[in-house]
């Protein structure tokens, strides 16, 4: 992760740091209409699960406002609708239109109105009032931000005192069979699975190549605490394959 | 993530499913719309909270922060017993249902899913169309209906064997008479404890 001067990481290619943004959108652009099915076999359906924990964590009380950056196809932002009732606001956002698209849709299908607004922005330089949201989700996102510490300092700032932020993302597993296997699993079994539901080899290999460049729990902690955050806790799902990272602002 | 979790997924994914057959009962809990119910589970010491969404469907919670709006707790036989529509307020006298918050809350979250009233002509008719699925319907009435009839037919049958034929249980008129002997008798007994404890109190010096 030595990245030279304006330079970043794209998978295990080092690119333009004005450069990933794009990268990153033609990936997704890529997956979006397949993006739900691919998670569901990519994970076996444990996904549900660890955003049901998220859930837990994010402690939401009726009338509070949320929002959820990178929401993807808003798995998260529809449970937080239907938990902050009809008092409260739930920002669905996402940095890539296509992605949006494909959620407010969903969102709109399913019902939901008047509690959840829409926005496509980038989670680095969110144009959000300070001390607005009391709480400010990001799952499975992180990863794709270019610069991911200036995301944790928008999202702080974006908090009020007393709100907290959620960053659910993969992390390191935390022994080794269990990494070896997952190794095994990312980089031969995913890419032909893409290749196959998605049509597209290239984009779930870079998911695979992404994952291994994020920064692991302790790190990102340290990141979350430099970023002005404090009592930030980790837990680890599935053996640390997934991490969420939690810490409030005070 | 733990069993815990894939559990609380689970339930809340078949509470749903049965949901969804019922949209008046969605409609109720629509209205409580991010209201938080816990059910408190005794013997269990297990508490799982329901949120219902904007559309009626609940979210399941394992834990949340603060405190639930209302608190039903109860033994699980208890708790299912007090979503029935005949003997729910029994239970609740009785001491065996107790409700801690928002009562008006608890009540309507349990009468939406005590009247949960699934149209099952209704859902099979999408899979036979109208016409069959009415017509299985009206002989599965038929069917229970005959069922209601020999079940009571043959209770009282058996009633009747017992008290008149067989003579092993008494008869109701029986009962009542002996159970109206068993008072006159308590009666008497009490007004003679009464009698003598007058007497006693009278003295042996001073008859009456």
């Amino acid at each position: 992760m030595d990245d030279k001067p304006g330079q970043t990481h794209f998978g295990y290619r080092s690119v333009d740091a004005s450069e990933k943004a794009s990268l990153v959108r033609g990936v997704f652009d890529s997956v979006a209409n397949r993006y739900d099915l691919m998670n569901d076999l990519m994970s076996f359906g444990v996904h549900r699960l660890w955003k049901r924990l998220a859930i837990e964590l994010a402690g939401i009380r009726p009338g509070q406002r949320v929002l959820d950056l990178a929401s993807g196809t808003g798995d998260l932002a529809d449970r937080f609708a239907d938990l902050v009732g009809p008092e409260g606001y739930v920002v669905m956002s996402d940095i890539n239109a296509a992605m949006l698209g494909v959620g407010r849709d969903r969102m709109i299908d399913r019902g939901h109105a008047g509690n959840i607004g829409y926005a496509q922005i980038n989670a680095e330089s969110l144009p959000v009032e300070d001390d607005t949201f009391d709480l400010v989700t990001i799952a499975f996102g992180l990863r794709n931000v270019t610069d991911k510490q200036k995301a944790l300092e928008a999202m702080y700032r974006a908090l009020k005192p007393g709100g907290r932020a959620l960053v659910l993302e993969f992390s390191k597993p935390t022994n080794r069979p269990l990494e070896r296997l997952y190794d095994v699993y990312s980089f031969h079994v995913l890419p032909r699975m893409g290749d196959l539901v998605a049509n597209d080899a290239e984009s779930y290999r870079y998911l695979a190549e992404s994952i291994r460049m994020h920064p692991d729990q302790d790190t990102l902690k340290g990141m979350i605490e430099q970023a002005g955050f404090e009592r930030c806790d980790v837990r680890n799902l599935t053996g640390g394959i997934v991490a969420i990272h939690r810490g409030f602002k005070f | 993530m733990t069993i815990r979790d894939l559990a609380l997924e689970g339930i809340e994914q078949s509470i749903n499913g049965l949901l969804a057959l019922d949209p008046v009962a969605l409609q109720r809990l629509a209205r409580l719309h991010g209201r938080c119910v816990g059910l408190q589970l005794d013997g269990i010491g297990l508490t799982l909270y329901f949120v219902p969404g904007h559309d009626g469907r609940l979210q399941l919670l394992g834990s949340i922060e603060g405190e639930p709006d209302c608190t039903l707790s109860g033994s699980p036989l208890d708790l299912v017993r007090a979503g029935d529509e005949d003997h729910g307020h029994a239970q609740l006298f009785a001491g065996n249902v107790r409700i801690d918050g928002d009562t008006a809350l608890a009540q309507r979250f349990s009468e939406a899913l005590a009247g949960l009233d699934i149209d099952w002509e209704e859902q099979l008719s999408r899979l036979t169309g109208d016409i069959a699925a009415h017509e299985i319907g009206r002989g599965v009435r038929a069917a229970a209906r005959q069922g209601e009839r020999m079940r009571d037919v043959t209770a009282a049958n058996l009633s009747e064997y017992l008290t008149e034929e067989a003579r092993l249980l008494p008869h109701p008129f029986e009962v009542d008479q002996f159970l109206t002997d068993v008072d006159t008798l308590r009666d008497d007994v009490a007004r003679l404890e009464a009698r003598i404890a007058l007497l006693e109190k009278a003295g042996p010096g001073d008859p009456q």
